[in-house]
C-alpha cells in the first residue's frame, strides 16, 4: 500500500472507507426493492384483507367492508390455531436444532480424509432436490402403518412389537413430519457448513495440537467459534424455510390427523381455499410474519457480535 | 483438508482408520438415500405393488411403462427443457442482485443494512399461497401474465433472499484492505468491486449460483399459477399432469421425480469438489 | 376454362374468405381431467371439428389446485367461460353470485332435458329457486371385494353380503393378520373425501346432517369405530384417500373396499384378482338404500366473455354420444336414459347404474365446507380412539347448529 505523507492518506482513506457511498446505498437497496415490489405488495395486500370481511363476492374489490381485529379475534379464540401455532414453534425449533447438529456432524464426518468422501457427500444432496410433494408422498409410503417399510424393517429387526402407527396416530404425527423434514433438508445445512470448515486455517489446529488440545478441544475452541456465523446463518435459512414448509406437509399427512401436524402455512391455506375464510387466512399469515420478525430481530442482533475476518 | 475432531483413535493406523471410515459412509449414505431408491424403483413397479404389504424391495415384474408415458405423453424433455431455460436467467438474477446486495452489506456500517437484513427475512417467511393471488395482480396490470419473464422474476423473488444471507459473510471475508489500497491508485468504488473483489469470489458466486440454479429448478408451482393460456401448458403441468382427479398415477409420479431430479445431482456431483472449496473466498490464502 | 368451372372456382373463393371474416371465437374452459381417455378430451376435439364458431381452448388444471385457481380467477378479474366444478362446492360460488344464472337456458335448451337427468343431478346445481351448474357426469359409491378371497374364507362371492351385520360378519371373517389382509377399508381421510364416504352409512341408518347428535347418527359412526377398533379395518384409514383405499384393495390387502366407479379403469389393468362389486348394504331392520352422489358440474363464472358459447360447449358435452364415451374412464352419466351399449365392466355397469338411483347430493349450502369439517373431525376423533363418538358427534352439531340455523339445508 503505497503511503503519502503518512497522516494524511490514511485519514483520507478511513473517510472513503465510512463514507456512505451512494454506490453501496444503490447497490443494498436494489435487492431490497425488488423484493419489497414483488413481495411487499402481497404482503400489504394480505394484511389489507386480514382487516376485512372478505368474501367471494367482494374477492375482486381492494375496498372490503372493514372489521378491525375481527379476524384476528376469531383466529386467536379458536382452539386449533393456538395447536398449530405450538407445532409451528416446535417444527421451527426441531428442525433448527436437527439440523445444524445433524449438518454439523456430517459435514466434521465428510472432512476426514477417505475414498470417497467428497463423492458421497454430494450423493446426499440428492434429498433435498426433490419436489416437496414428492418427498412428502414417498415417506407417506414409507411411513404407512401397514404396507411401509419402515414398520416392515422395525419390527423384522424386532426393535418394535408391532406396527407403529407414524400418521394416523395424533401423538405421533408431529414427530413424522420432523423426521422426514430433517431428512429433506439435512443435506443443505450440511453442504454450506462442510464449506465453512475449509476456511478454517489449518495451523490453528497445528498449533493447538502441539499446545497438547485434544480432538473435544480442538472442536470447542477452534472450530464451533470459526463456524458460529456459518452455524447462524445456516439456523436463520432453515427458520425460514420450516417457516414455508407446505407441499412436503400437504403431501405427508394434510397437517392431520386432527390438526396435530399442521403448521401456520397451511392452516392459512385451509381457510382460505378450502373454507372460503380469505380475512381469516390472511390473519394467520400476518401473524406468522409478526412472530418471524422477533426471530429476525434476534438474528440482526447476534451478527452484530460476528469478527469481521 | 484433514481435520481430526471426531475423536477417533490417534493411535490406529491410517490406513485402517479410512477403511472403517469409508465402510461407515458407505453405509450410513446408502441408508440415508434408501427412500431415493425406493422412489426410483417405485417407477418400475406397477401403481397396484406400490402399496403391497408386505412391501417389496424390488419390483416383482419391472417394466418401463411408467417411464415410457412420461417420456411419450409428457414428453419430460421438453418440461425440462423449460425448467433450465426458466433457471438460468432467475440465477443470474438472483447472482447480480445478491452480489450487490451482499456487497453492500459487508461494507456499510450502519443499522441500514440491520433493517434491510430483516426486512429480506420477513419477506420470505409469508405462506406462498397467499402471496400468488397479489403477484397475479402485479403482472397482470403490468401485462407480462402468461410469459416467461413473469416467472423468471416470481421465481428470483423466492431465491434472493438465500443468496444475499449466504454471500454477505463471504464477502466479510474479502478484507476491505484490498479496495482502499485501490482507490489510491484512482479506482472507483464500482471498479474496485467489479475488479477486484468480484473476481476473488468466482469460487463462492459460482457455488452459489449452482444452488441458486437447483433451487430455480426445482420452482415449479409459479409456472403453473402464471402460465394458464393453451399453448404455454405443455412444459409446465409437469408432475401434476399425473395426479388427477380422483386418482394418482403414484408410479408414473415416481417415474417422473426420477427423471427430474437426475440432471441437477449430475450437476452437483460434478461440481462437488468446487462447491465446498468454493464457498470459501480465500482471499489471502 | 370453361365458365362453369371459373364460377365455381370463384364462389368456393368467396365462401373460403366468408369464413375468415367470421373470427373464430375463443371458448376457455378449465378442467382437472388429465387421463387420457377421459371423455372431455374427444368432446372438446368433436366440438372444435363440428363447428366453426367456437373453438374451445382447454387448460388443465391439476386438480389440488382448482378451486383455488377458481379464487384467483376471479380475484384478479380473469375467469374461464368454463369451468368444472366439484359438485359441494358449486353453492359457495353460486351463493357469492360468482356463477351465471343458466335456469333459462336450460330451460329453453333443445339439448338438455333435465326431466330424463337421474333424480340426485335434478337438483344439485341448483340455489334458491334458480340453477348455476349442470352435472358432467355422476358417480355414488359401491363395495368392492375380492372375489378369491371371500372364497378362501368360505364366503359366497355370488351371495355379497347386503346389510350391516353381513358387512361385518364378512368383514371379520376375512381379516387375515397373518397374511396382511384386512376384511374392509373406506377412506376417513381428514377431508372431504371422508364426509363423502361416511354420509352414506349416516343416511342408511335414518340419521341427517341436520341432527347429527341423533341416535341413529351416532350408531353409524359406532359401526364404523367398530371396524377399526376391532381391526377389520386398519388404523391407517384416516390417512388414506379414497384412492389410497383402493390401492390397498388392488395389493389384495382390503378384502372389500368402498369406491366408486372412477377406480374401474386402474382396477381392470392392475388387479389379477376375480373382483367384484355391489351395492352398499343397508342396516338391518332400516332398509334405506343411500350412497353418495358425486361427479363435477359444468359451470360459467360471472365474468365470462362467451357466455352463449360456453352455454353452446355444455349443450354439446351434454349428448348422449359423448356420454357413451364417459364410461371409458368410470364416469357415469348423469340422464337416466343414456345406457351405454356394450360397457366395459358390465356387471359393475348395472351395480352402479342401480346404486346412482339412490344417491343423495351433498348440501347444496354455501357454507358446506364448514358443515363438511366438524363430521370429518367428528370421525377421525372417533376412529382414532380419542372421544367416543356420541361426545365427537355432539360437538360436530354444536359446530354447525348455528350455520344451519342462519342458512337450513
Amino acid at each position: 500500500m503505497r503511503r503519502g505523507p503518512r497522516g494524511i492518506d490514511a485519514a483520507w482513506l478511513i473517510a472513503m472507507a465510512h463514507a456512505r457511498s451512494p454506490l453501496l446505498l444503490v447497490f443494498l437497496l436494489a435487492p431490497v426493492f425488488y423484493l419489497l415490489a414483488l413481495i411487499g405488495f402481497p404482503i400489504l395486500y394480505n394484511i389489507l384483507m386480514s382487516f376485512q370481511e372478505v368474501t367471494l363476492g367482494n374477492l375482486s374489490k381492494l375496498l372490503r367492508p372493514f372489521v378491525g381485529l375481527d379476524n384476528y379475534r376469531e383466529v386467536f379464540a379458536d382452539p386449533v390455531f393456538r395447536q398449530v401455532f405450538v407445532n409451528s414453534l416446535v417444527f421451527v425449533g426441531v428442525n433448527v436444532v436437527g439440523q445444524v447438529t445433524l449438518g454439523l456432524m456430517a459435514a466434521l464426518f465428510f472432512a476426514e480424509t477417505f475414498a470417497g468422501a467428497h463423492f458421497l457427500r454430494g450423493l446426499l444432496l440428492a434429498t433435498w432436490m426433490l419436489p416437496g410433494l414428492v418427498v412428502g408422498a414417498l415417506w407417506k409410503w414409507m411411513f404407512a402403518s401397514q404396507y411401509g417399510v419402515v414398520n416392515f424393517v422395525l419390527e423384522a429387526l424386532h426393535a418394535i412389537g408391532g406396527p407403529v402407527h407414524w400418521l394416523s396416530d395424533p401423538a405421533i404425527a408431529m414427530t413424522t413430519v420432523n423426521i422426514a423434514h430433517i431428512w429433506y433438508i439435512m443435506p443443505f445445512s450440511m453442504i454450506l457448513i462442510a464449506a465453512a470448515l475449509t476456511a478454517i486455517p489449518l495451523e490453528q489446529y497445528e498449533a493447538a495440537e502441539l499446545d497438547g488440545a485434544g480432538p473435544v478441544a480442538r472442536l470447542r475452541y477452534i472450530t464451533l467459534p470459526a463456524l458460529r456465523p456459518t452455524l447462524l446463518a445456516v439456523a436463520c435459512l432453515v427458520t425460514i424455510y420450516s417457516m414455508r414448509a407446505f407441499d412436503m406437509i400437504f403431501a405427508l399427512t394434510q397437517g392431520g390427523p386432527l390438526d396435530s401436524s399442521n403448521v401456520l402455512p397451511l392452516l392459512s391455506y385451509q381457510f382460505s381455499f378450502q373454507q372460503f375464510k380469505f380475512g381469516i387466512g390472511a390473519a394467520v399469515g400476518t401473524f406468522a410474519v409478526v412472530f418471524v420478525f422477533a426471530v429476525a430481530l434476534v438474528y440482526v442482533r447476534t451478527l452484530k457480535h460476528e469478527a469481521r475476518a | 483438508m484433514n481435520h481430526r475432531d471426531d475423536g477417533a483413535a490417534r493411535r490406529m493406523p491410517k490406513r485402517t482408520r479410512r477403511i472403517i471410515l469409508a465402510v461407515v459412509a458407505f453405509a450410513g449414505v446408502a441408508v440415508y438415500l434408501f427412500p431415493i431408491y425406493w422412489m426410483l424403483i417405485s417407477g418400475f413397479k406397477s401403481s397396484a405393488e406400490i402399496f403391497a404389504n408386505p412391501p417389496t424391495f424390488f419390483p416383482s415384474a419391472p417394466n418401463l411403462d411408467a417411464f415410457r408415458s412420461v417420456f411419450v405423453q409428457e414428453n419430460i424433455a421438453r418440461y425440462l427443457r423449460h425448467r433450465v431455460i426458466i433457471a438460468i436467467p432467475v440465477t443470474a438474477l438472483t447472482l447480480g442482485l445478491g452480489a450487490m446486495g451482499a456487497y453492500a452489506m459487508s461494507r456499510i456500517r450502519s443499522r441500514l443494512v440491520d433493517v434491510a437484513l430483516v426486512t429480506v427475512l420477513l419477506l420470505q417467511v409469508f405462506p406462498e399461497a397467499l402471496i400468488a393471488t397479489p403477484m397475479f395482480i402485479i403482472f397482470k396490470s403490468i401485462g407480462i401474465l402468461n410469459t416467461f419473464f413473469a416467472v423468471i422474476l416470481a421465481t428470483t423473488s423466492k431465491v434472493l433472499a438465500f443468496a444475499l444471507v449466504i454471500l454477505r459473510p463471504m464477502f466479510l471475508q474479502v478484507p476491505s484492505e484490498l479496495e482502499e489500497a485501490s482507490y489510491v491508485d484512482g479506482c472507483t468504488r464500482f471498479q474496485a468491486f467489479w475488479r477486484i473483489v468480484l473476481p476473488l469470489m468466482r469460487a463462492p458466486l459460482a457455488v452459489v449460483g449452482a444452488i441458486a440454479f437447483a433451487q430455480a429448478y426445482g420452482q415449479f408451482v409459479y409456472p403453473i399459477t402464471l402460465l394458464n393460456r393453451q399453448e404455454l401448458q405443455p412444459g409446465s403441468v409437469g408432475i401434476y399432469a399425473f395426479i388427477g382427479a380422483e386418482t394418482a398415477d403414484w408410479h408414473r409420479v415416481m417415474a417422473f421425480a426420477s427423471i427430474y431430479v437426475l440432471p441437477i445431482i449430475a450437476l452437483f456431483l460434478l461440481l462437488q469438489r468446487n462447491i465446498v472449496s468454493g464457498l470459501t473466498a480465500g482471499a489471502l490464502k | 376454362m370453361s365458365l362453369r368451372k371459373l364460377m365455381a372456382m370463384v364462389a368456393a373463393a368467396a365462401s373460403m374468405l366468408a369464413a375468415d371474416a367470421m373470427a373464430q371465437k375463443v371458448i376457455t374452459l378449465w378442467h382437472p381431467y388429465n387421463a387420457e381417455t377421459d371423455m372431455i378430451h374427444y368432446g372438446i376435439k368433436t366440438f372444435n371439428e363440428s363447428q366453426k364458431e367456437y373453438r374451445i381452448e382447454a387448460r388443465l388444471v391439476p386438480y389440488t389446485q382448482l378451486t383455488a385457481e377458481m379464487i384467483k380467477a376471479i380475484a384478479t378479474g380473469t375467469p374461464p367461460d368454463l369451468v368444472t366444478l366439484n359438485d359441494p362446492v358449486v353453492a359457495s360460488f353460486a351463493s357469492q353470485d360468482q356463477l351465471v344464472d343458466i335456469t333459462d337456458r336450460i330451460r329453453n335448451s333443445k339439448v338438455i332435458n333435465l326431466s330424463v337427468y337421474f333424480k340426485g343431478p335434478q337438483t344439485s346445481g341448483v340455489w334458491q329457486g334458480r340453477r348455476y351448474s349442470i352435472a358432467r357426469e355422476v358417480n355414488a359409491l359401491g363395495l368392492f371385494y375380492n372375489a378369491d378371497l371371500f372364497r378362501a374364507h368360505g364366503l359366497d362371492p355370488d351371495k355379497p353380503p347386503k346389510t350391516w351385520s353381513e358387512v361385518r360378519a364378512a368383514a371379520e371373517k376375512l381379516t387375515d393378520p397373518a397374511h396382511h389382509v384386512f376384511g374392509i377399508g373406506f377412506c376417513a381421510h381428514g377431508s372431504e373425501q371422508s364426509t363423502f364416504q361416511f354420509l352414506p352409512w349416516l343416511w342408511q341408518a335414518g340419521g341427517s346432517i341436520n341432527k347429527l347428535d341423533s341416535p341413529e347418527a351416532i350408531e353409524a359412526l359406532q359401526y364404523w369405530t367398530d371396524l377399526v377398533q376391532k381391526g377389520y379395518a386398519s388404523k391407517d384409514v384416516i390417512n388414506q384417500q379414497q384412492n389410497d383405499v383402493i390401492n390397498s384393495f388392488m395389493a389384495g390387502n382390503y378384502a372389500m373396499a368402498v369406491g366408486g366407479p372412477w377406480e374401474l379403469p386402474r382396477i381392470q389393468k392392475d388387479v389379477k384378482f376375480d373382483w367384484r362389486v355391489t351395492v352398499l348394504p343397508v342396516k338391518d331392520g332400516k332398509n334405506i338404500q343411500a350412497s353418495s352422489l358425486g361427479g363435477f358440474h359444468f359451470a360459467i363464472p360471472r365474468g365470462a366473455k362467451e357466455i352463449d358459447g360456453a352455454f353452446k360447449a355444455i349443450e354439446f358435452l351434454s349428448t348422449p354420444a359423448i356420454f357413451q364415451d364417459g364410461w371409458k374412464s368410470g364416469l357415469m352419466a348423469p340422464r337416466a336414459d343414456v345406457e351405454v351399449k356394450d360397457p366395459l365392466w358390465p356387471k359393475a355397469y348395472a351395480v352402479f347404474r342401480e346404486q346412482v338411483k339412490y344417491a343423495i347430493q351433498r348440501g347444496p349450502h354455501p357454507q358446506w365446507p364448514d358443515l363438511s369439517r366438524p363430521i370429518q373431525i367428528a370421525i377421525q376423533e372417533s376412529l382414532t380412539g380419542v372421544k367416543p363418538p356420541a361426545q365427537a358427534l355432539k360437538e360436530a352439531a354444536a359446530k354447525i347448529q348455528p350455520i344451519l340455523a342462519r342458512q337450513p339445508l
